[in-house]
């Protein structure tokens, strides 16, 4: 079970993304973040450290000419 | 509005023929924009004199010489996230109301060199969010089949204009199901195509890694004839495939005996249980694929929540990331919804990202395994028929799974094929699944039902008055 966000880490998070809420919009947004970090861990799984992502960088034929 | 829409290979087999010609065809669909748009909002941007400069041409050539394509003076929309040249592509947002591209995206531009009679831009939800959306610049697409009902996004105008027969097919993007959707609310055919089978060039993006660009029509065989038009490498895509374009059309018709089926039964039966007429739905179609030969076959993955937090997360990231700009300093800008989006993006880390990155290859691994020795697979579309406009919660992706974000997930094709109408008279779909680059089996598994079922033969009643 993710910890709930507390409003420091809440309001730090907001300045370091630029985004200026009004006190409204922050309200509801606290709403959701429990269902943003569910998400997050529910993407987390035994896999150990050499499992690579979905996209990973390579040459092309063009690349190297 | 019943009365005589063709499908577009109908349309295309009268013009060859000189029986149809492009500019009746295309004065029927401005006919029934003006008898209908005002009360289905499919349309941002007309482009009526155009379209029937480019029919008179269409014409003139088909007469000299024969149709160059299928599409050749076929009424076609495009949805208004897509860059056309000298024609405003305002995304539906209070930010690009002035914007007016200097060149075509390349799917325009194919569409284009196809022959098409271009009807004008159509309208989504902001950048291609999900809606509804009550607040851009110009209203939501109503359904035509109930106008109080929701057409699904963000290809609303294109879902209620092929549906309403103000076009014959249209230009969806899919980052979620965006295509599929209302496909599905609207009882047509679309087909979110492989992933870099169709090139993004010139579309605005709503998050990169999981943007499709597709076909709308009213049957997979106009998909077909559509996709046919629209699919090849561009270079101007980084994620643009690099394969031979097969012939869509070239299967369709010969039956799907011994095909394998499988169902991804707990999607929809345990994940997120679908109402008794989706499923009843979801019935008919193997009971059909059953009935002309297939063998249906049970398929397990990973629960559905799985696919949706991986698209979700990885969605929330990549749109943040495309509209960190503007997010900063024009925020109040953006409608309420699009804006509330965008603020997700602060609380997914950089770490939460990669991890959804890294389980989406595992996700992908797995179906491509579940996959093996199965030509399609099923499931749900939407759990029901599609609900009053005003009745959708608005954080509805933390509330439930999308059926469709699996295959986001995972790039590969996937089609919203109509399998009846519910309780409200409105229509229910099912979704069909194929391997990467196997939209011709798609295509001719959903174009074997649709010839079996009744479902191609009832369009959407004249709209009451929208509330």
């Amino acid at each position: 079970m993710p910890t709930p966000i507390d409003d420091a880490a809440f309001e730090y998070l907001l300045a370091r993304a630029g985004l200026t809420l009004t006190d409204a919009e922050k309200l509801e947004l606290k709403t959701v973040c429990d269902g943003i970090a569910a998400m997050a861990e529910r993407v987390r799984k035994q896999r150990g450290r050499m499992a690579e992502p979905a996209l990973t960088y390579g040459f092309n034929e063009e690349d190297v000419q | 509005m019943t009365a005589a829409i063709p499908t577009i290979a109908a349309a295309a087999r009268q013009i060859a023929a000189r029986q149809l010609s492009p500019i009746e065809l295309t004065k029927a669909c401005l006919d029934r924009v003006h008898a209908l748009d005002n009360r289905l909002h499919a349309f941002v941007h007309l482009t009526e004199e155009r379209a029937l400069a480019e029919a008179r041409a269409a014409e003139a050539a088909i007469m000299a010489g024969g149709p160059k394509t299928p599409l050749h003076g076929i009424p076609i929309g495009l949805k208004d996230i897509v860059d056309t040249k000298g024609i405003p592509t305002t995304c539906q947002s209070k930010l690009l109301q002035e914007n007016i591209p200097d060149a075509d995206a390349t799917c325009a531009e194919k569409l284009a060199a196809a022959g098409s009679v271009l009807m004008g831009k159509l309208t989504t939800h902001e950048f291609a969010d999900g809606g509804p959306s009550f607040d851009l610049p110009k209203p939501p697409a109503r359904n035509p089949w109930n106008t109080e009902h929701f057409t699904a996004g963000s290809s609303s105008g294109t879902g209620a204009a092929v549906a309403s027969g103000m076009i014959l097919c249209g230009i969806g993007t899919d980052t979620g199901g965006s295509i599929r959707g209302p496909a599905a609310y609207c009882g047509i055919a679309g087909l979110k195509p492989t992933y870099g089978l169709v090139s993004r060039a010139g579309v605005a993006p709503a998050a990169f890694s999981l943007d499709h660009i597709g076909p709308m029509a009213w049957t997979a065989e106009d998909c077909a004839i559509m996709l046919q038009a629209l699919a090849g490498h561009d270079p101007r895509d980084p994620a643009s495939a690099k394969r031979p374009v097969p012939d869509y059309r070239a299967a369709l018709g010969a039956g799907i005996k011994g095909a394998k089926v499988g169902v991804i039964h707990h999607f929809h039966e345990t994940d997120h249980k679908v109402g008794e007429e989706t499923q009843r739905g979801i019935s008919v179609a193997v009971e059909t694929f059953r009935g002309l030969g297939a063998e249906i076959r049970e398929v397990q993955l990973s629960p559905l929540q799985d696919w949706h937090a991986c698209g979700s997360l990885i969605s929330i990231v990549e749109r943040a990331a495309a509209y960190e700009e503007w997010s900063r300093t024009r925020l109040p800008d953006f409608s309420e919804r699009m804006r509330t989006r965008l603020m997700l993006g602060a609380f997914v880390s950089g770490v939460d990202y990669l991890q959804a990155v890294r389980r989406r290859r595992e996700l992908r691994d797995e179906l491509k395994k579940a996959m093996a020795g199965l030509e399609i697979v099923l499931t749900a579309v939407f759990p029901n028929e599609a609900p009053p406009i005003d009745a959708l919660p608005k954080w509805d992706v933390f509330q439930q799974p999308s059926f469709m974000m699996p295959f986001n997930v995972a790039g590969y094709p996937a089609m919203s094929v109509c399998s009846g109408f519910g309780a409200g008279g409105l229509p229910i779909a099912f979704q069909l699944v194929g391997k990467p680059f196997q939209e011709a089996t798609v295509l001719r598994i959903a174009d074997a039902f649709e010839k079996a079922t009744p479902f191609r033969d009832r369009r959407p009643p004249a709209p009451g008055p929208t509330p």
